[in-house]
């Protein structure tokens, strides 16, 4: 193995990571708040 | 009726556009990463380790243009009042400091085998991290006042004063003596790199260029659920106020 490659590896790694971490991050909030409002707005109806 | 037919259609649509600009976002980081750990041949000095520029520097561009972003609606918040800017502004300072956090890791990662040391005290890291540290505070600035309008007020005067450090960061290079290597591509003249590295690292820049925008149409739709939400909860205690 050519010398300094694990610090490569290491740099896409943590790219893949930090991208898809906050894409995952980003999609669970939506899906939250947009439950959250549903749900809020069902009570409000309701009521 | 028409008006919920409507909204519906317009919010399938939008769901359909985010939808390919995830999938288009995905193929170019594929085709950049290619091009940068395959077709790109080892840098004759730096040998492998070079190859975390293809990373790094679209990383620090994205950083660039996301706080441009960010002075952009902030100016136009303040301009017009308009909550839709304010929205764009936190949404992209968000982005922004997710890649500047990620330029300085990929900095450390190669300055540690090329430079011998993680972290030095070089102007172009220094103001990096003061960028990063401007961005966090913007960000903790919206969260001291539960008050919509005057966040937003305190939010865009920041981002637009908090924007001077950009062109501090990129100009720090040639302003001062340096460690960090000076302008390669962005530069007058021709750029001072072999041409399959330079396609390379061009693939990159506009990887993450089509990534950041995909980042932007999530957070975005984030910031409109957030605040649907927040508003729902409210409108029982307008009511009761009225």
């Amino acid at each position: 193995m050519a010398p300094n490659v694990g610090y490569v590896i290491a740099a896409y790694l943590i790219t893949a990571f930090a991208l898809g971490g906050y894409t995952l991050s980003l999609l669970s909030r939506a899906r939250n708040a947009g439950r959250r409002a549903d749900a809020i707005a069902r009570r409000r109806r309701d009521a | 009726m028409a008006a919920t037919a409507e909204r519906a259609l317009g919010k399938a649509i939008s769901r359909n556009g985010e939808r390919t600009l995830g999938i288009a976002a995905l193929a170019a980081l594929a085709v950049s990463a290619v091009l940068s750990l395959v077709v790109a041949p080892p840098d004759a000095v730096q040998g492998e380790v070079q190859r975390i520029m293809y990373v790094h520097v679209p990383a620090a561009w994205l950083a660039y243009l996301s706080f441009f972003v960010v002075f952009v609606a902030s100016i136009a918040y303040l301009k017009t009042k308009k909550t839709r800017w304010d929205r764009v502004a936190a949404a992209s300072a968000e982005i922004g400091v997710l890649f500047t956090a990620l330029a300085i890791a990929l900095g450390m990662l190669w300055g540690k085998p090329v430079w011998g040391t993680w972290w030095t005290w070089d102007p172009r890291l220094t103001t990096t991290a003061v960028l990063l540290l401007i961005y966090v505070g913007y960000l903790a600035v919206r969260r001291i006042t539960d008050n919509p309008s005057r966040r937003a007020t305190w939010a865009a005067v920041v981002g637009i004063v908090g924007f001077v450090d950009v062109p501090i960061v990129h100009l720090s290079v040639v302003w001062w003596r340096s460690l960090h290597q000076g302008p390669t591509v962005l530069r007058l003249g021709a750029p001072e790199i072999e041409g399959t590295m330079l396609l390379a690292l061009l693939c990159g820049v506009a990887a993450f260029t089509i990534t950041y925008a995909y980042l932007m149409t999530l957070r975005l739709r984030v910031g409109r659920l957030e605040e649907r939400e927040a508003r729902e909860a409210l409108s029982p205690i307008v009511e009761v106020e009225r």
